[in-house]
């Protein structure tokens, strides 16, 4: 079958197409009455937050025209030489950039601004799905597991020296693409339940992570028995017991009534060993001294090795309850613009409390909030629709390609969206940690819109480029 | 190797659906399922502040200003937003207060729900407006300290007290009252007019929402439908006049008594006072009002009776005119009686009821000129004994005088005013049944009525009433002291209630006999004092007995003028002034040549130093 290799618009995928360009025009929109002021000079447009916007608009529309008009082979090609210019450009910043509210992220050119972390994720994403795409790569292997993980750890490493913890965490949504490319599901398991028992330590005292962790083995244990109903239910009203004895003690017998789980544990495993089901016990003993050092330790860091501002931000997520106003004065104010929206909203320019400073870094981070305000409930779920159905139709464009390249290279930006639109919507509603990243094409600034454009204009290139021979 | 693991897609768009789940279920929390977001928005954002309506204002019939609204400053304080390091002695300085009060106006019980660090409460109330504005230039440095006005009242003028009254602030009553919307601190009409128009002139407060930014500084108002203007009160347009009433009140300083003068036609008082008074002033609301209501309060004079309205008196010989129209309207009496009189009531040649030396009463006006007490005991007796019954002579009697506005409340427009008294037959019965059992009693016993004493019981604005009701020949209105409202376009709302005749039974043919008689009392009878060349009055003096204090009699008079085209009609009584001809009339008739005049005649300036010079107060021991 011979088709002609596609250039211009006509074989870009017009689903995704339009679900960007809506997405980039509510961005605006929103940027727009950030920015809004009765009564303004027009003469000015050009310096207010929706003029710069469309700036950046403007020059992200020549970038994926350009994108549009070049072969999409340019990209594979040229995957590592990028991936190397944008480490250079993470390494370079901290030297020459600027550093803006405590990091040192920017480049700044004349009155614009620009930050390498956005083009480093793109170029990471080139990188990964170069390397795992290419025919000696195996992920069942370690040294092709290393390598991806080194691809995204040294950007994350160089992230974090600016600091910017929340670009950094955004590269583990390449973890997404390695999981469709066939890294162990254990793996994840084992993360999930590392990260899980982690964030528990960080704000539970580890012997009540230490009796759950108990009561869960044993639990999993009398499954593994016969009579499985009669061990269960045994199991059943011990972890009743123990748990209203935790109730009633406060604290006073904690090790005992841990001591007492451990006795019940003990003869749970000796029952099952003679069943000759040594492995599950053995995996649940890891699991336990795995989890129990897990909680120990990120309890301990967050007691002793944590700063008290950075104590008030995890407990301002986890623990809003211990939290004085002050550390609480973001999430408070943003979750009132936001609920002050009510059903349908305020309407478009009539949102009070976002443009009266109510609300912190309101056109970048704290866009939603904007959003809540104005278009009540209704333009929240649009707006979190639109963005599901638009991760959703990057995964079937992944799925349709024929080169792995594209196909991981799909994942990999669906991923990183995700982890913004998943942090950044959940993080103005208390949902997730205050981690400063922007909501993809809505967030006003320059260099985040031109990065996601770029991303998705050779992703759509690429897939209008899926045919050819 | 990729279509190995080609269901994992499934796994991955499940976690993006499951977590725009999650955040879809978060947004309808947080925007819709759990409103306190939005209240709190709303409390964060939103400033309520009452707007206080300016309270109406008063003028008098000619239009001059007898209340005006003199503002004073409430300083609210939220303690939450007040800057812990602001100069409090600059503070106390600028308000004179001492560092002392600061501390402890600002120490409220937080836990008690009275109180909240956010909610502004009063710091310090009833600050001049001369202070306030020292104090406001600085305003700015001390945040959480915002101002209320309030429309407090003043008087350009020293007259009227009791006709205006005075306001005060509301109670716990009245706070809780939920027909009406007073808030604590508010000031509500106490007494006079501030409190018969209290719901005219108090006004609709209104609601002012600000919209505040982050900081608390505020941005805009916000006109949503619960914000809403405050209504000014209504302005009254007053019937007194305030030359005559300054006029009067100077005339009757240093005696107890009262005037009150009606233009009869109309029923609007043209002046109403009580004597001793005190200068409206002293009761606006300021630091000293306290104490100057306890002085007025303990005066012995009483001051704050109002003896136009709730002092209550037997009407003496003013009510001779009224007996004797009794007796011609029921057919008894031909003006042109004669009825002699040999210096007393003689019965069976005992003397009952006295009188004074007179020349000899051949009709019913001279027996008015000369107040002949044989005359009006003679008459009244012919009507109660009309039947064979007195109780029924008595109660038809009674009837008429039903009608003349006795034994009742006339209706003024005002506070507190009492009804007076006749004697019933019932009341007849009952006392002369104590005395002895079964006794039935005679027209002879109760004689006293025939000449204004006995029972009889008038207030001093039902004495003019009824001068009024001689001056128009047998009718009256409702005497009244505000003719209506002042709408936005400078008409008079004028109350209808005050438009009606009320016609008082007697016809128009018997009155010219008793008028020409009260003419002559003023021209040749008891109150030649009274006379003045240029306006016929008709008057009539009245001596009261009176067993209080010293015993010195009342001295009495009402009249009206001029006698053809009446202008007015005016009572005057003066306690313990002896006779009704000694000050009683020639005060009224200056009143009376005040009025239709504009001035008085220098020849009688003489009267009139005499009258002001006067002194009759009790002497303090």
């Amino acid at each position: 079958m011979s088709r002609r290799n596609p250039s211009g618009l006509s074989g870009i995928d017009l689903i995704a197409f339009s679900f960007f360009l809506s997405l980039v025009g509510v961005g605006w929109l929103m940027v727009y009455t950030v920015s809004y002021q009765e009564g303004i000079d027009i003469g000015d447009f050009l310096s207010t937050l929706a003029g710069k916007q469309t700036i950046w608009i403007g020059i992200s529309a020549f970038a994926f025209g350009f994108i549009v008009l070049i072969d999409s082979s340019f990209w594979q090609t040229l995957a590592f030489p990028i991936y190397i210019g944008s480490l250079l450009l993470l390494a370079g910043v901290l030297v020459l950039g600027v550093k803006i509210s405590g990091a040192t992220s920017w480049y700044r050119f004349g009155s614009f601004t620009f930050q390498p972390s956005e083009i480093a994720k793109f170029a990471t994403c080139l990188a990964l799905a170069s390397y795992l795409s290419s025919y000696n790569t195996n992920l069942k292997e370690l040294k092709s597991q290393a390598v991806a993980f080194v691809l995204f750890l040294v950007p994350i490493g160089l992230v974090l020296l600016q600091p910017d913890a929340g670009s950094a965490l955004v590269f583990l949504s390449f973890l997404i693409a390695l999981y469709r490319e066939g890294m162990s599901v254990n793996f994840y398991i084992v993360s999930i339940y590392s990260t899980t028992l982690l964030i528990m330590g960080l704000v539970a005292n580890p012997l009540y992570i230490g009796v759950g962790l108990l009561l869960l083995s044993v639990i999993i244990m009398s499954m593994n028995l016969d009579k499985r109903l009669y061990w269960l239910m045994g199991a059943m009203v011990t972890a009743v017991a123990v748990l209203y004895m935790i109730r009633e003690t406060e604290d006073t017998y904690l090790l005992e009534i841990l001591g007492a789980g451990a006795g019940v544990f003990l003869i749970y495993a000796i029952v099952l060993l003679n069943r000759r089901k040594g492995r599950v016990v053995q995996l649940l003993i890891l699991a336990m001294v795995v989890g129990m050092s897990f909680a120990y330790a990120s309890n301990y860091v967050f007691n002793n090795i944590l700063k008290p501002h950075q104590q008030n931000r995890i407990n301002a997520w986890l623990r809003p309850e211990l939290c004085d106003r002050a550390s609480l004065y973001n999430i408070i104010q943003s979750k009132m613009a936001i609920g002050s929206g009510g059903w349908d909203g305020k309407g478009f320019l009539k949102g009070t409390m976002t443009k009266l400073n109510y609300v912190p870094e309101q056109s970048t981070d704290f866009i939603f909030c904007t959003v809540g305000e104005e278009q009540g409930f209704v333009g929240s779920f649009a707006i979190i629709v639109l963005f599901l159905l638009f991760l959703i139709r990057l995964t079937i464009i992944a799925e349709r390609q024929r080169s792995n390249f594209a196909r991981i290279y799909a994942y990999g930006v669906a991923g990183i969206i995700f982890v913004h639109f998943l942090i950044n919507i959940g993080m103005t509603m208390g949902l997730m940690p205050v981690i400063g990243i922007p909501l993809p094409f809505i967030s006003k600034g320059g260099s985040s819109l031109l990065g996601f454009t770029i991303m998705i204009a050779v992703l759509l290139k690429l897939d209008s480029a899926r045919n050819r021979a | 190797m990729s279509n190995t693991y080609r269901n994992r897609q499934f796994t991955i768009q499940t976690l993006f659906v499951l977590s725009a789940l999650l955040l879809i279920y978060k947004a309808l929390e947080v925007q819709v399922l759990d409103d306190s977001f939005r209240a709190k928005a709303d409390a964060t954002t939103i400033g309520k502040y009452v707007e206080y309506p300016s309270r109406g204002l008063i003028y008098d019939r000619n239009g001059k200003l007898l209340v005006y609204n003199d503002l004073t400053y409430d300083l609210m304080a939220t303690y939450n937003q007040i800057n812990p390091d602001m100069d409090t002695s600059k503070f106390c300085a600028l308000l004179d207060i001492s560092e002392d009060y600061f501390e402890k106006a600002l120490d409220k019980n937080w836990r008690s729900l009275r109180y909240s660090k956010s909610v502004p409460f009063i710091f310090l109330s009833k600050i001049p407006a001369s202070s306030f504005n020292r104090f406001q230039e600085s305003l700015y440095e001390f945040p959480g300290f915002t101002p209320i006005m309030r429309n407090s009242r003043g008087y350009p003028h020293e007259n009227a007290a009791h006709v205006l009254g005075y306001i005060r602030e509301v109670n716990q009553r009245e706070v809780k009252n939920e027909d009406k919307d007073y808030a604590l601190g508010d000031y509500i009409g106490a007494s006079g007019l501030e409190k018969a128009y209290e719901d005219s002139l108090k006004g609709q407060k209104g609601l002012r929402l600000i919209l505040k930014d982050n900081m608390g500084r505020e941005v805009d108002e916000v006109d949503g439908e619960n914000a809403i203007p405050p209504t000014s009160g209504k302005d009254l347009k007053a019937t007194i006049d305030l030359d005559l009433q300054a006029y009067a009140e100077s005339l009757m300083q240093n005696k107890i008594g009262s005037i009150v003068a009606i233009e009869p036609k109309t029923g609007e008082i043209l002046t109403m006072l009580s004597t001793p008074s005190y200068n409206p002033n002293q009761l606006k609301i300021s630091k000293e009002r306290g104490k100057a209501y306890i002085e007025l309060d303990t005066n012995p004079n009483k001051p704050f009776l109002d003896r136009s309205i709730m002092a209550q008196y037997p009407p003496g010989s003013l009510f001779k005119p009224f007996v004797a129209l009794i007796a011609m309207q029921e057919g008894l009496l031909n003006p042109n009686r004669t009825i002699r009189c040999q210096g007393a009531y003689y019965l069976g040649g005992e003397r009952l009821t006295g009188c004074h030396a007179h020349p000899t009463c051949f009709d019913v006006a001279t027996g008015i000129q000369h107040s002949c007490n044989a005359y009006f005991v003679t008459i009244f007796r012919d009507i109660i004994d009309q039947t064979a019954s007195p109780i029924e002579g008595l109660n038809k009697f009674n009837t008429y005088l039903d009608r003349f506005g006795m034994n009742k409340r006339l209706g003024l427009d005002f506070p507190n005013e009492k009804a007076g008294n006749y004697p019933s037959s019932e009341y007849y019965n009952d006392w002369f049944n104590r005395q002895q059992e079964g006794q039935k009693w005679k027209s002879l016993w109760i004689r006293s009525l025939a000449i204004g004493q006995g029972e009889l019981l008038t207030t001093n604005l039902q004495l003019a009433n009824m001068a009024a009701i001689l001056a128009n020949r047998g009718y009256y209105k409702t005497p009244h002291l505000v003719s209506g409202t002042i709408e936005r376009d400078g008409t008079i709302q004028k109350f209808d209630k005050f438009q009606k005749t009320i016609d008082v039974g007697i016809d128009a043919i018997h009155f010219p006999p008793i008028i020409d008689g009260m003419e002559r009392v003023v021209t040749a009878g008891t109150a030649r004092g009274a006379y003045t060349p240029s306006i016929s009055i008709c008057g009539k003096t009245g001596t009261a007995e009176n067993n209080q204090r010293d015993g010195k009699d009342h001295s009495i008079f009402f009249a009206f003028a001029p006698k053809d085209d009446p202008q007015i009609a005016i009572a005057v009584y003066i306690e313990n002034g002896g006779w009704g001809g000694t000050y009683a009339a020639p005060i009224a008739s200056l009143v009376i040549e005040k009025y239709i005049n504009g001035n008085v005649q220098p020849g009688r300036k003489y009267l009139e130093d005499r009258m002001k010079k006067a002194n009759l107060l009790i002497e303090k021991p």
